[in-house]
């Protein structure tokens, strides 16, 4: 028993460098060696999938993108999956997109890249690209009041009046549906208490992990429909539209990365009471 | 194999360099963390103001100050679709006393300004905190206690599916319990303190769930730039991950050998 408390106590405080080489290794080697992990959608990835099923033809859906590379590995699974479920539809819907990051731009021109090899959108018909305001909330406010007033043009300078798939949009209650993928300030909050819950407009959301425990409430009220919570939510969205993607492939390393940092965790824990007795002892 | 512009390449090389360089710390505060934390801090300052000019300023206060039509016309056309608007003055004038803060003689000027945004956001986040976080937050938690509208459980394939009131008396006694904690004008003490208690406990259950979201976004953002490193290890990027790496850890070691680590006494 005390051989077994001594190489608890020794794990317990092993040098913090060795923790980060083998939460690193945890991570690296599924990534090197895929391996297949059973992905079972949950109630608030399947509340999204549900909620975009349900959109009527022709709908007019405004995606915004707020979230910049630090946060792309999380959030663009998730812009993806939500482009390619809506297109893969065939139902007419036409995509809006903006931007509440000035990165985002970026963001929404990679993913457009990589819809466009796989379902030959034509811009300006299909989509279109109104790109980033600054403003932050007062840009979702003015979405709400008058879209028209915060874009004139496009991200590509092209007068909003000249775009054909830009009739009879004004206001975000043009809009019968809004997802935002999002990584913070401005977000999902902003979204819900200025674009949503004044207009009625049915929202979800795409989140990072981080955020998730504090944007529930929104999901719980249905404030928004559902959501996408970090990369296992983007993982069961890719599940659900019966793509695998890079949510899905990184699933493995997440899994395995958590299962590190427990095991450290349990082993902290067990260390600390171990030290606490023996003080206690002598 | 597909062929990649010596600019894609020179980016993935300095991507792996940068991340690699911020991985570095994991061994100790070196010149190449330092480089990557100044080059990021440089590189995001600069792109906010870029775009924050290029995007906002421009287009928006010089797009219908020096608009077509307008008075100023022949002096310059910033030609944005905007019309003139007068108005527009109210905020360059607020913007450049802002800027004046730097002298100190006109340093008052931009409480001016800031009293203006202040104000603005103010009134603009009572109005959408007050809607969604509070009312519609209290109507959400004040459920009917014995409808049974909350499910257990999701997953239907556990015997445990299906509505009960479960959650609701949980809903209840957590938000009431956690909300007491924070009432300090009564001592909590006996049956009071030991409900409190109960708050307590719910709220630590919560910064529980925080800690493990908090820690699934950083490895979610580790796979991301593993993933990063991967593809440009790859014969396309001429191996640009092995190449820094080799060359972080070789001038790395030759770094620690002149600066020793100092061991703590």
């Amino acid at each position: 028993m005390r051989t077994l408390e001594n190489i608890i106590l020794k794990l317990g405080s092993v040098d913090r460098r060795v923790i980060f080489v083998l939460i690193g290794l945890a991570v690296l080697v599924p990534l090197l060696r895929p391996v297949d992990l059973a992905i079972r959608p949950g109630e608030d990835s399947q509340k999204v999938y549900d909620t975009i099923e349900a959109m009527p033809e022709n709908s007019n859906i405004l995606i915004s993108f707020d979230y910049g590379p630090s946060t792309r590995p999380e959030i663009h699974p998730m812009t993806l999956g939500v482009m390619r479920h809506l297109l893969s539809q065939d139902r007419g819907h036409k995509i809006y997109i903006t931007c509440l990051w000035p990165d985002g731009l970026y963001m929404a021109k990679d993913a457009l890249e990589t819809i466009n090899e796989e379902y030959d959108l034509v811009k300006n018909e299909d989509y279109v690209l109104l790109g980033f305001r600054p403003g932050n909330e007062a840009i979702v406010k003015g979405l709400e009041s008058d879209l028209r007033k915060v874009f004139t043009v496009d991200a590509e300078q092209t007068p909003i009046d000249d775009i054909p798939m830009m009739e009879g949009i004004n206001s975000l209650n043009d809009f019968q549906f809004i997802f935002t993928g999002s990584a913070g300030y401005p977000g999902t909050f902003e979204w819900v208490q200025y674009g949503g819950d004044p207009t009625g407009v049915t929202l979800s959301s795409g989140t990072t992990s981080i955020q998730v425990n504090e944007v529930m409430p929104y999901v719980k009220n249905e404030q928004l429909k559902g959501i996408l919570a970090g990369m296992p939510g983007a993982a069961e969205y890719e599940a659900l539209i019966g793509i695998r993607g890079i949510a899905t492939n990184g699933m493995a390393a997440q899994s395995y990365g958590h299962i590190v940092i427990v095991l450290f965790i349990i082993l902290g824990n067990l260390a600390y009471f171990i030290t606490q007795r023996r003080e206690r002892k002598y | 194999m597909e062929q990649l512009s010596f600019s894609t390449i020179l980016g993935a090389w300095i991507a792996a360099f940068l991340t690699l360089g911020i991985f570095s710390y994991l061994y100790r505060d070196n010149p190449f963390y330092k480089i990557a934390e100044h080059v990021f801090v440089g590189v995001s300052a600069a792109y906010w103001a870029a775009t924050f000019y290029w995007t906002q300023i421009y287009p928006n206060l010089f797009g219908r100050l020096f608009a077509v039509g307008g008075p100023f016309e022949n002096i310059y056309v910033i030609d944005k679709g905007h019309e003139f608007s007068v108005l527009y003055f109210f905020p360059l004038l607020l913007g450049i006393m802002m800027l004046l803060s730097v002298f100190k003689q006109f340093n008052w000027m931009a409480r001016w300004g800031i009293a203006y945004t202040v104000g603005i956001a103010a009134g603009l986040k009572a109005f959408g905190y007050l809607k969604s976080n509070v009312v519609e937050q209290i109507k959400a938690s004040a459920v009917d206690l014995f409808s049974g509208s909350m499910p257990f459980f999701y997953n239907d394939t556990t015997d445990w599916y299906g509505d009960t009131v479960f959650n609701n008396i949980v809903l209840l006694v957590g938000t009431i319990s956690a909300l007491m904690y924070f009432y300090f004008s009564k001592e909590q003490s006996g049956g009071y303190g030991r409900f409190t208690r109960l708050g307590v406990y719910f709220l630590m259950i919560s910064f529980g769930a925080s800690f493990g979201f908090a820690v699934m976004g950083r490895i979610s953002l580790l796979i991301g730039r593993f993933n990063d490193l991967i593809l440009f290890s790859g014969p396309s990027y001429d191996y640009g991950t092995f190449w820094m790496l080799g060359f972080i850890i070789a001038v790395l070691a030759y770094w620690s050998f002149k600066n020793p680590e100092k061991q703590e006494v």
